[in-house]
């Protein structure tokens, strides 16, 4: 246990030694959010409304899928398609640790540590934008939130744990890859919520597990979600189902990979 | 008047040191405690047209910070320089098409694309006239032999093959000075023989000034008149191969070969001996004591061959490297 | 005179170094239609952002459906002009730097900038961003009202006028490059920039207007050339687009060199 610990300090201090990359990836993501803002505040001037929300609503939704990319959502794929093609994943196997494992734990310090600073901004943007914003009214909802944003964040390294797993069979992943990762931001409601596409859209989007990722979430905090607990759970089970699946996946994987001959 | 010319040149570089452990990386935050390290110090010398000077030095002596300040790469601290009477940092056109330089592992063809297209375009970028640049083409062709390579493309060369083709490139624009970094670095031992004696071949013929740095004494013994001698950014010597020895080295080799086995002991008593056997044996005898230590031996030894011999070049490079130098 | 002579010079190498780079390219064909498909997915999801949002709204920022098409193939389209001038070779920055092979641009009897833009000209990178670009534009054009034909020599004159500043972008944000390590996140920004640029400037007031006028220019860069096919021209927006460009492109080339200078001094 103690050498997951390890990879966790030591992905930190590789983090802190990029002070210049790091200052300028918040302020990439000040900016994108900055233009999101604007557009909606220039929509409901003039006039216009999406769905049920406010404009409060909206500015407070994008906040948190700002707070979201970096807290919750999972890059470690680009990493792992490397390591697969260039043959460095070969050092994995020699060596007695579990590959999805220690990319949970490489991945959970790199979220802690972003989600750190970018909490950071939020905050700052927060108090900047206070009269805008729209907050919980009820204690339990800021709790399930937060539970939300665990099981979120356990997903969310899932899905791109998985479309790591690709490279073992794909020559060509990356190309691939992009695709896939934005159709689950896609319909995870990083984008656009859920509810303003068309209805045909939100049948598909009901169903799939990426609204765990940021609309279930987001939903929870602005008080717009029926039944959380329900989806709690349903997220939970999807957690479990896809563990044990990618454990089966990954077998599979580096049989391939010793049978390619890296 | 003297094609290089430099004078008290100097290289400080700043970097900074981290310190162990998370608190420190914190701490790097903020603050960084710089390290100072001075890659070339107090360097002077002066290199005439035409010629072939070869800098030797272990790795990390400053071989290639010199060369970089050379070809205008990077900025000195401080000092002087001028090649072809330009400075080379000024980094004026007129000068850049009137040198090149090639870094050993350093691509600077195309890698898809046949060297003919890479030489294609350098004729463009350097300006090369024409017809002037297919008779360069054609007769680096036939001096490297390279007929066969001009249209494979440069990822299926070997190593070897990939070296030449960047000289071709270097050299298309036909340069008065030719640096060259390592360039014989990883290469086989067939290939490192074909450079070689291109590079000489080649400053034989068109008197170009050749500035080569490596750290394979083989390079430098087999092509440079003169060399210079680069330890922790100073040049601790200057000239000639042949008295780089005389300078450094106080002894000779003696070696024997013996028509019988001798007596037993009668070379184990001497602190001399390096090596001995039944059939052979090998002295190490200071220079003023050879001429009377080979008259002894010959007496007193059933000796069949004897030769004296200069230190390997390399045990002299080692030796100042480690900076002894004998008082005469 | 000498600018002349220059400049012939240039165009003449970039000549050279477009048919290396294409030959180069051709060898590449599996990639080419791989590039291609992305390129027409992302633009597409581009529009059904747009589409989702005019499903709710008739106007954005004053904008409607067709008028926002005309801005997002405008984006699309000046994308792939910059592929084809410039735009791949500060994506390879980083790695030139890192490997030492920065430094056969700075021997070599051309500017490094230019170099290093041409040595990785690209035609096929963002063709289909290109192509859908200009299927969108001339979508948008055929629907908008107060479209007229004349404009487009002057939309095409503005739109080489954003170029500039996207290039003069590029070449502030990756002189960072010769500063930092690590490039990648500076590559992320470029990316925003294009991306910001969708909106109409419109949606923007007050700070924020200032910011992403003079600052970081994305709000003029599509919409002043999109405007003026949209049947939305501004003179005043132009001629602000016009002197942005000259400072934005003058700024840029001081702080490169600058950063050429402290590359020059610090690296090893």
């Amino acid at each position: 246990m103690r050498k997951y610990w390890s990879i966790f300090w030591v992905n930190w201090q590789n983090a802190l030694q990029y002070r210049g990359p790091t200052l300028i990836y918040l302020l990439g993501n000040i900016l994108r959010v900055s233009v999101l803002i604007y557009l909606w505040n220039s929509i409901y001037q003039g006039q216009g409304h999406l769905a049920t929300y406010t404009l409060p609503d909206l500015i407070t939704y994008y906040l948190l899928q700002l707070v979201i990319n970096s807290l919750v959502l999972s890059y470690v794929s680009w990493e792992i398609v490397d390591q697969i093609r260039e043959g460095a994943f070969s050092n994995f196997l020699i060596r007695p640790i579990n590959y999805l494992h220690y990319w949970f734990m490489v991945n959970l310090s790199t979220k802690l540590f972003e989600g750190a600073l970018i909490l950071v901004v939020g905050g700052i943007l927060s108090f900047v934008l206070m009269d805008y914003l729209s907050a919980p009214t009820h204690v339990m909802s800021l709790v399930l939130f937060v539970l939300s944003l665990l099981l979120g964040g356990i997903l969310a390294f899932e899905f791109d744990f998985a479309i790591g797993l690709l490279a073992f069979w794909l020559v060509q992943a990356n190309a691939f890859k992009y695709m896939l990762q934005y159709m689950i931001f896609f319909f995870a409601g990083a984008l656009l919520p859920l509810d303003l596409f068309p209805k045909a859209f939100q049948t598909v989007a009901q169903a799939l597990p990426f609204r765990y990722l940021v609309f279930f979430p987001i939903q929870i905090f602005l008080e717009k979600e029926p039944d959380p607990e329900r989806g709690l759970a349903v997220a939970l089970i999807w957690g479990i189902v896809l563990y044990l699946f990618l454990q089966y996946v990954l077998r599979r994987g580096i049989r391939q990979y010793e049978a390619v001959g890296q | 008047m003297p094609v290089i010319e430099v004078r008290e040149l100097n290289k400080t570089f700043k970097t900074h040191r981290k310190e162990p452990g998370l608190v420190g990386s914190l701490k790097g935050l903020f603050w960084r405690e710089p390290v100072f390290n001075e890659a070339v110090k107090s360097v002077s010398f002066s290199i005439e047209e035409g010629e072939l000077v070869g800098f030797l030095g272990p790795n990390g002596a400053g071989k290639t910070t010199l060369l970089k300040m050379l070809s205008g790469i990077l900025y000195p601290s401080s000092g002087e320089a001028r090649v072809l009477g330009f400075v080379p940092w000024e980094r004026d056109r007129a000068y850049q098409r009137q040198f090149a330089i090639v870094m050993g592992q350093k691509n600077q063809l195309w890698w898809d694309l046949p060297p003919s297209e890479s030489f294609a375009l350098n004729r463009d970028i350097y300006q090369v006239d024409p017809a002037a640049f297919d008779r360069t083409l054609a007769e680096m062709v036939s001096l490297l032999d390279l007929k066969h390579l001009l249209d494979v493309p440069v990822r299926h060369l070997s190593l070897g093959e990939r070296m030449k083709c960047e000289l071709v490139a270097a050299l298309l624009h036909q340069p008065r000075v030719l640096f060259l970094d390592e360039p014989t670095i990883g290469l086989d031992v067939i290939s490192q023989e074909r450079i070689r004696s291109f590079i000489q071949e080649y400053n034989r013929l068109k008197r170009t000034t050749v500035l080569l740095t490596s750290h394979y004494m083989r390079d430098v013994e087999e092509l440079c008149q003169r060399i210079l001698v680069i330890n922790h950014g100073r040049i601790v010597y200057n000239g000639p191969l042949q008295e780089l020895a005389n300078r450094y080295v106080d002894h000779k080799i003696i070696k024997i070969r013996f028509s019988c086995a001798p007596a037993e002991g009668m070379l184990a008593g001497l602190e001399e001996t390096v090596e001995s056997d039944a059939h052979h044996a090998v002295l190490k005898v200071k220079k003023k004591e050879v001429a009377r230590r080979t008259r002894w031996l010959l007496d007193r030894l059933p000796i069949d061959d004897l030769s004296v011999e200069e230190v390997e070049v390399d045990e002299v490079i080692r030796r100042i490297f480690e900076e002894r130098v004998i008082q005469e | 005179m000498r600018v002349w002579r220059s400049l012939s010079r240039y165009l003449g190498l970039y000549r050279s170094f477009l048919a290396h780079n294409l030959k180069n390219e051709m060898i590449y064909r599996a990639n080419f239609s791989i590039a291609l498909g992305m390129d027409i997915f992302f633009m597409s999801m581009n529009v059904v952002f747009f589409a989702i949002l005019y499903t709710n709204v008739e106007t954005i920022g004053g904008w409607t459906y067709d008028q926002t098409l005309i801005l997002v193939g405008s984006v699309g389209f000046i994308r792939e002009i910059a592929y084809l001038t410039f735009r791949q070779g500060f994506l390879e920055l980083g790695d030139y730097v890192r490997t030492g092979r920065f430094d056969s641009m700075l021997t070599a009897p051309m500017a490094a900038n230019a170099h290093l833009a041409f040595r990785h000209v690209s035609l096929t990178e963002s063709l289909g961003e290109g192509l859908m670009g200009l299927l969108l534009v001339a979508y948008g054009f055929a629907h908008v009202h107060d479209a007229a034909w004349r404009n487009i020599p002057l939309y095409l004159f503005m739109l080489i006028n954003s170029l500039v500043i996207y290039y003069a972008f590029c070449l502030i944000v990756n002189s960072a490059v010769f500063w930092l390590v690590k490039s990648q996140e500076l590559n992320t920004l470029v990316y925003y920039f294009m991306d910001t640029a969708r909106y109409p400037r419109d949606i923007y007031r007050g700070f924020g207007k200032a910011f992403f006028t003079f600052v970081i220019p994305s709000s003029l860069v599509a919409t002043v050339p999109a405007g003026i096919l949209a049947g939305r021209m501004d003179g005043s927006l132009i001629v602000l687009a016009l002197g942005i460009a000259a400072a934005a492109l003058t700024a840029g080339l001081l702080i490169w060199n600058w950063s050429l200078h402290h590359y020059s001094s610090a690296s090893s």
